[in-house]
């Protein structure tokens, strides 16, 4: 890959994920440009970048539940913020918010600007989780030939589990050790929408969602809003304070939605295997010089699947490393050290920028309570499980 | 081989979409009959069936029976689901190995409440009132 020029995160800022939506009976309603707004403000103050730097806005699509549309354009006329580079939405299932922070680090990178804003925003907890499938379901597998079945977005990782159970001998109390890890990790971070600790036995006792996964086990739902500051790395080291690289950043999709007709091993997660070699392989890294990693892991098998995929763990350990706590703070390889999907929340158009926050906190020393020591180089992986897609960024501390 | 035809007494909740290319398809199951398109070129098979092959590109393709016997690669119970599936709670569905080489997701069908990883299965018609849909049921 020919480098540009080199991209950096130098400002963040997001709403703790939580239930902000409003029923529209509500006497006040919360609308998505106000909360929006004021995180840019906060996110452009934390980076000290100069307002007229800024020439390409990012956003992500928002749910359909949100009102204004043309979201992009709005938020500039909002912002009174005229743009040379671009202004425009993103959407690619999870990867949606990925893609506005990839595409804003495009547009550093191309030199359409020297500052780049990535904005995300997630309104859905209004709309019951019925109904709400009514929309997700026609996105698992051809509309026509499986949707019928009534598989969910969920459903399929509950199929990854089972699979990885039966061929790996693990159980489902192992896998599960992974939303009791993510909750320590969460109870420490104040943007986490749930943070009392649990004990495996609340996470086992919760009713079934899609077996063998309950309540705990798979994503809250959730709303959220972020804001991240990309740069040009000269801008950010001429402004005299720590910010983070972007060292390299990878892309593959196997040309496959969730169900191939030809057989293959669902649960080896090719393609963020295949995107994380080629992203460690950019940078001139290998998986153990991470020092802490985010993954888009929607449920407890997810971060097992892709931690293994990644190189972080072995193969068929992913459980096991939760469960001795080689996967959390403190441990060889701490993951999802901000509570990850089922604890710090997954408002899903937004989720990877929540991880990209997490990951900006840790290299610029801000982690507090659950800072890792000497963090230097991040990974950031943004999965689609059986959707076969990923995208990675290896990011790095520069003090 | 023929699939056996199962009724059921009730409307399916989604029903799929038929195409002038995918009516023999939805036609040959609702009389117990598992087809798809093999390319004419490279002679491979594809599902869901195409009006092209995936695999080289090539425009003709022609349709095949295929035998319903498999395995069962993975599988799950639903219990939260869309609104419109609310009467159906909970419901398994499953993945498919056909012996035949082609992986299938649907419906999983039968008495059985002890669903396993690699159990011998075979696809079957869930006669709907309104048309069928294909499900997996324990060999």
């Amino acid at each position: 890959m020919t480098v540009l020029r080199r991209a950096a995160v130098i400002g963040t800022s997001a709403i703790p994920v939580g239930r902000y939506q409003t029923k529209q009976t509500d006497e006040f309603q919360v609308v998505e440009h106000e909360l929006l707004a004021r995180l840019v403000i906060e996110a452009m103050q934390d980076s000290h970048a100069e307002r007229s730097q800024v020439r390409s806005i990012v956003v992500a699509q928002p749910r359909p539940y949100t009102r204004q549309q043309y979201f992009s354009t709005f938020m500039a006329s909002y912002l009174k913020l005229p743009c040379s580079g671009i202004v425009m939405e993103v959407l690619g299932n999870g990867l949606t918010a990925a893609l506005a922070f990839d595409k804003a680090i495009d547009e550093v990178v191309l030199g359409r600007t020297e500052v780049a804003l990535a904005l995300a925003i997630n309104m859905e907890t209004a709309v019951s989780a019925r109904d709400h499938m009514m929309e997700s379901m026609r996105k698992t597998g051809d509309v026509d030939f499986h949707a019928p079945a009534g598989f969910t977005p969920i459903s399929w990782y509950a199929l990854d589990m089972m699979r990885y159970m039966h061929e790996h001998k693990v159980t489902r109390a192992d896998i599960a050790s992974v939303a009791v890890k993510n909750r320590r990790h969460a109870r420490l971070n104040p943007l986490a929408q749930f943070r009392k600790p649990i004990s495996l036995e609340e996470v086992l006792s919760q009713r079934p969602i899609v077996e063998p996964l309950g309540l705990y086990e798979v994503p809250p739902r959730g709303d959220g809003a972020a804001c991240v500051v990309v740069a040009s790395e000269e801008y950010a080291r001429s402004l005299g304070i720590p910010y983070v690289a972007v060292r390299s950043r990878a892309f593959f999709h196997e040309g496959a939605h969730q169900i191939n007709d030809i057989p293959t091993d669902m649960i080896a997660l090719e393609a963020a295997s295949i995107a994380t070699r080629a992203a460690y392989n950019d940078a001139g890294v290998a998986p153990q010089d991470i020092d802490v990693a985010e993954l888009y892991a929607p449920c407890t098998i997810v971060e097992v699947l892709a931690s293994e995929a990644a190189g972080l763990v072995a193969r068929g350990s992913g459980a096991q490393a939760a469960k001795s706590g080689e996967t959390a703070l403190g441990g060889r390889i701490p993951i999802s050290t901000s509570g990850g999907l089922t604890s710090r929340g997954h408002p899903s158009y937004a989720t990877p920028l929540y991880n990209v926050i997490e990951l900006a906190d840790q290299l610029r020393g801000r982690g507090g309570e659950r800072q890792v020591a000497n963090a230097e180089l991040a990974l950031l992986m943004n999965e689609l499980g059986n959707y076969n897609a990923a995208m990675v960024h290896i990011l790095e501390a520069r003090r | 081989m023929s699939l056996e035809i199962v009724p059921v007494d009730h409307e399916r909740r989604y029903p799929p979409r038929v195409t002038q290319f995918t009516e023999p398809f939805w036609r040959g199951l609702s009389t117990g009959d598992f087809r798809t398109t093999r390319c004419n070129s490279c002679r491979r098979l594809s599902f869901p069936p195409k009006p092209i092959c995936p695999h080289c590109w090539h425009d003709q393709v022609s349709w095949e029976s295929l035998a319903t016997a498999g395995r069962l690669y993975s599988w799950t119970r639903i219990h939260a689901g869309p609104a419109i599936f609310a009467s159906d709670l909970p419901y398994a569905v499953g993945i498919v190995d056909l012996d035949c080489g082609i992986r299938v997701a649907c419906p999983l069908h039968g008495p059985s409440a002890d669903w396993q990883c690699d159990m011998a299965v075979r696809l079957i018609t869930l006669s709907h009132t309104d048309g069928p849909l294909f499900a997996a049921s324990p060999a």
